[in-house]
């Protein structure tokens, strides 16, 4: 008997029952990949870094003399339980050139590989291991490709100490330790006979040759003391310290996750309203059962098998859905990276079991009223009578605006739980657009430069040239290169001083603990240029400022002394001042100007930055950063502005993402807009006809409609808007804390903020619900008297 | 007098399950300016149906509805909608109303939408306010559509239908959901209408209420099947007898 009435029921509500059902497809698409995103999120870089075998600590040698000392520290040190090791050519990006002779751009120094000698895994675009590379063919780390415009099968030349050969791309390369945006060094991995031929030139062996060490130790501590026996490190760092530079990837991958939590809460939030809105229309029903005698738990277990019923055919097609969009999300986040978990299918079907648990205990809440009310009650339609307040807020006379404008408003203020429900999914959507656009837009500001460095009006970024002073010179020589360009500026009408930032790693004691940190010295620049977060600007090579990640490490604070080894001279220097920085993610101590020292210990130089003298203004500064592109043939030459976008490196996939945020948020505007109005249209069937009957024209009734889910949107974005600067601070500060920053001045643009996404949504969802609107006009007047 | 609605050869078929129905068959008559005119028939008769294809809520398949000297059956489904509101009133057997709106609002909402006159809306909701004092259901104006009785809803509909002043007013079984007394107050409302000069088209089963019209059109299988005028002279329990014996003439 009961699958009778059920199967009448799902019969004669078609609409109400379709719609449910279309909502229990979406809610368990979104919610099993949700959680399968969640999972696959939160263990993100682990699951890379140990399938990459990247280990517990790396170092990276460069340079004359880079193979010794390190071979000596990993036979000496008893903490390191394994070690993996790689040998390595370093390059520059004037080594690489197009078929017809063009430059090409690449991230910082170049370096070349065998895949046969690789220790660690390198992955294809399908997240497929790389395993073997044919002669004259080869894969390129990072963004190589993209920026170039390169396509697979493209070639490339190579040129080093005048060794020539050219290479067809095979295609990117995941790498787990150069790949990440904070590392960005572009590593192009070859076959083994050719690099033995790169082996094989004396220069490049000599000079350019460098070794990458893998090691697995549980004492960190100890590789960072006996890390200060080892020369020519370019870079040594912990597994954590890999996992970090992954920040602005996992930026994105969290990005992802909170949307996958929104997209979850937004399918709850509607179902309850679904089942609930369907369930109160089953009251007269209920009552007629209760009338003749049913008992409530008969009742109830029918609507339960009912919604039982549809949830588990719903979340068998959800469930097939969501494995393709939980991949479409998580390939918006993972280009550089492996992004994945052992258990995707059991994850998207434990989604769609809790899909099915939660409509089923939904049914069962929601049908709760069954109990409590009596026949009568339920025949009522679930109204006892008994309420001492008008449901209708609203008055004709209060309201200035016309009937539909009116009625829409009255609705909402008579029933704000119904579309509260509304209201909150599209808030929920749009305030994460906003934070995304407010993020993007700080991100593509100039509000980031004092977190790199001192400001500047032009940056020049040649990584062969430094490189080359890197290696071969000396601070003097750099001063004096420095000299050379600010006259060949003021010779072509550019009067301009010229700078550069320089990180060294040099060994430090604090407390009796010994570490080896980066320093940061500027060449031509005063401490005074810089910002401070707190203290006093060191004022002599006896003083430093510190961050608070170095604070953090060494447990230094302003007005403690660190003693810093400069090679053979060990100089105590006081902490005076804490600043922020993004370099090294935070984890920098800046020198004061005369500290002194040596390009022996150099690890990086940053770009040229240009102060031209004569004050020039904005535009005038654009026309001469063209200048200087032809002047020096190099297209790196970048306003503050652009030097911040180079540096996160982010911008690309922030927009990315921000466009499929909005391209979600709009698809669940969409979804839900045309299933509610829908449901609202079935459950006003009678009320529109009676309109109709009593001479209200069709396109005042559409009016209706779209007022409602007009003045719903209106509400939900302006909410959405106001709250998107303190929100933006709230969940972005946090994710600039872990690169380094903490004191962010967000870039708000009002009018992105105020009014192009949220009237993007708005005329969205006024423009859908009018479509569906269109449906009213099949109800007829003379349906007045056959609705139930 | 003149006629303020003529119907030409009206035919309505419906076709279920690929079967035709044919629900009216060339019906004729005329409806004189204030009149009080009743539709009977026994269930399935046609009445309804006959009702809401002369007051354009349902279309016809053929035939003419000349409401005023215009055919209604040529009018768009705009100008219909503005017919229906300006010119004619409905009252339904079920009070169908705006669920959240209050029993004042639901009367004044026509007038608030209608063109018709240049009232200032304060002025259309005194006109709503008066119509309920009239009717005897001022004091639920405030109150929602459940919270009052079936007859006081039933008034209210009558409100609503006569808020723009129409012309004619249609009433489908207006007495049916309501018990004696309430059957017979919301009657004498529109005995009080008619003599004002409204013109009243109504389908009803109740022998009683029908005695209270000036003419009763029987219909059967589609078609009229005889016209019986209310004697004037003679007082209405006896009315409603002669009445009785006509209807069961015509097999009642």
């Amino acid at each position: 008997m009961i699958f009778r009435i059920l199967k009448n029921d799902l019969k004669r509500k078609k609409t109400m029952n379709v719609i449910l059902f279309l909502f229990i497809i979406l809610a368990t698409m979104f919610v099993s990949s949700g959680i399968n995103n969640v999972a696959t999120i939160m263990n993100g870089t682990d699951y890379y870094l140990d399938k990459a075998n990247i280990g517990d600590f790396i170092i990276i040698t460069m340079g004359d003399n880079a193979v010794g000392s390190l071979d000596e520290m990993l036979k000496q040190e008893t903490a390191i339980k394994d070690y993996r090791k790689e040998c390595v050519v370093f390059g520059a990006q004037d080594n690489i050139t197009t078929e017809d002779g063009s430059s090409v751009k690449c991230k910082n120094s170049t370096i070349y590989q065998s895949i046969k000698t690789s220790v660690i895994n390198f992955f294809d675009r399908e997240n497929k291991k790389i395993t073997n590379i044919d002669p004259g063919h080869v894969y390129v780390s990072g963004e190589f490709m993209k920026e170039n415009g390169f396509k697979e099968g493209d070639i490339i030349c190579f040129e080093h100490s005048g060794l020539k050969m050219s290479f067809i791309l095979d295609g990117t390369a995941k790498d787990a330790l150069l790949g990440s945006e904070f590392m960005g060094n572009t590593r192009f991995i070859l076959n083994d006979k050719d690099m033995q031929k790169l082996f094989k030139n004396e220069v490049i062996y000599d000079h350019y040759r460098g070794e990458i060490c893998y090691i697995d130790t549980d004492d960190l501590q100890a590789m960072k003391s006996a890390m200060t026996n080892v020369s020519n490190v370019a870079f040594d760092g912990t597994r954590s310290t890999i996992k970090m530079c992954y920040v602005m990837d996992m930026i994105l991958a969290f990005i992802v996750l909170i949307l996958s939590v929104c997209l979850i809460v937004v399918s709850f939030v509607v179902l309850k309203f679904s089942i609930t809105f369907t369930i109160m229309e089953e009251f007269r029903e209920i009552g007629v059962m209760k009338a003749i005698g049913l008992s409530n738990m008969k009742i109830r277990s029918l609507y339960i098998i009912k919604y039982l019923t549809l949830a588990v055919i719903g979340s068998a097609i959800g469930f097939l859905a969501s494995i393709p969009f939980g991949h479409l999300l998580l390939d918006s986040a993972s280009k550089k990276m492996v992004l994945g978990n052992d258990n995707a299918i059991f994850m998207n079907l434990l989604g769609s079991v809790l899909v099915v648990c939660v409509i089923v205990l939904f049914a069962y809440l929601c049908t709760n009223k069954v109990k409590k009310s009596s026949p009568v009650d339920a025949i009522r339609n679930g109204q006892t009578g008994e309420r001492y307040r008008n449901k209708s807020v609203l008055r004709i006379h209060q309201c200035p605006a016309n009937n539909a404008f009116f009625m829409a408003l009255n609705d909402i203020l008579s029933h704000p739980k119904r579309f509260m429900s509304i209201m909150l999914s599209f808030g929920i959507c749009t305030l994460f657009v906003l934070i995304m656009v407010n993020t993007t837009a700080t991100m593509k500001s100039p509000n980031l430069i004092s977190t790199l460095g001192k400001e500047s009006h032009l940056y020049v970024t040649d990584v062969a040239d430094v490189m080359n002073y890197m290696n071969t010179g000396s601070k003097e020589g750099m001063k004096k290169q420095l000299e050379k360009m600010a006259n060949e500026l003021e010779a072509d009408g550019m009067p301009a001083e010229l700078c550069i930032e320089l990180q060294y790693k040099y060994p430090m004691t604090f407390n009796g603990n010994k570490y080896v940190l980066s320093c940061q010295q500027g060449l031509n620049t005063r401490m005074t240029d810089y910002m401070y977060t707190d203290g006093v600007i060191p004022q002599n090579e006896y003083e430093v400022a510190i961050t608070p990640q170095i604070s953090e490490i060494t447990g230094a604070k302003i007005g403690d002394t660190i003693t810093i080894h400069y090679g053979e001279k060990d100089v105590d220097c006081m902490v005076t001042a804490y600043f922020q920085t993004m370099n090294l993610l935070g984890e920098v101590i800046r020198l004061h100007e005369d500290a002194p020292t040596d390009f022996r210990n150099i690890s990086t130089a940053m770009s040229y930055q240009i102060d031209f003298t004569d004050n020039p203004s904005q535009e005038e500064i654009e026309t001469r950063k063209e200048k200087i592109k032809k002047l020096y043939n190099n297209d790196k030459v970048m306003n503050a502005t652009e030097y911040c976008i180079d540096c996160t490196g982010v911008v690309d996939a922030l927009e990315s993402i921000q466009i499929l945020l909005l391209g979600i948020t709009l698809i669940v505007v969409v979804l839900v807009t045309i299933l509610m109005e829908r449901s609202f249209i079935a459950n006003e069937k009678s009320q529109i006809a009676i309109l109709k009957a009593i001479g209200f024209k069709d396109s005042m009734i559409m009016k209706w409609h779209v007022y409602r889910f007009g003045l719903v949107a209106f509400i939900a974005v302006a909410i959405a808007a106001i709250l998107s600067v303190p929100m933006t601070d709230f969940c972005i500060t946090p994710i600039f804390a872990m690169m380094g920053a903490t004191d962010i001045q967000y870039n708000i643009d009002p009018l992105q903020i105020l009014l192009l996404y949220p009237s993007i949504v708005l005329i969205m969802t006024v423009f859908v619900a009018w479509m569906t609107s269109i449906y009213t006009k099949t109800i007829k007047s003379s349906d007045a008297t056959n609705v139930e | 007098m003149t006629a303020v609605l003529e119907v030409k050869d009206l035919c309505k078929t419906y076709v279920i399950n690929k079967r035709q129905n044919n629900v009216l068959k060339n019906v004729n008559f005329s409806i004189e300016n204030g009149e009080m005119v009743a539709i009977m028939g026994p269930s399935g008769s046609g009445k309804s149906t006959l009702l809401y294809a002369v007051s354009g809520m349902d279309s016809v398949t053929s035939g003419k509805v000349m409401f005023n000297n215009k055919d209604i059956t040529k009018l768009k489904s705009n100008e219909l909608a503005e017919l229906r509101l300006n010119e004619m009133g409905f009252i339904f057997q079920q009070m169908y109303m705006m669920k959240n709106l209050t029993i004042l609002d639901n009367v004044i909402l026509p007038a608030i939408e209608s063109k018709k006159t240049s009232e200032s809306k304060k002025e259309k909701i005194n006109r709503g306010e008066e119509l309920m004092r009239k009717l005897g259901i001022i004091e639920v104006a405030d109150n929602d559509i459940n919270e009052v009785s079936g007859g006081q809803l039933q008034r209210a509909c009558i409100c609503r239908s006569m808020i723009n002043k129409p012309k004619v007013l249609f009433a489908d079984e207006p007495t049916g959901a309501l018990n004696r007394a309430a059957s017979h107050e919301v009657m004498e409302e529109l005995i009080k209408l008619n003599e004002e000069g409204t013109t009243i088209m109504m389908v009803t089963h109740d022998a009683k209420v029908a005695a209270k019209c000036s003419r009763v059109l029987y219909i059967v299988d589609g078609n009229i099947k005889g016209e019986y005028k209310s004697p004037l002279d003679v007082q209405e329990k006896d009315r409603e007898r002669i009445l009785n014996n006509w209807l069961m003439e015509l097999g009642w």
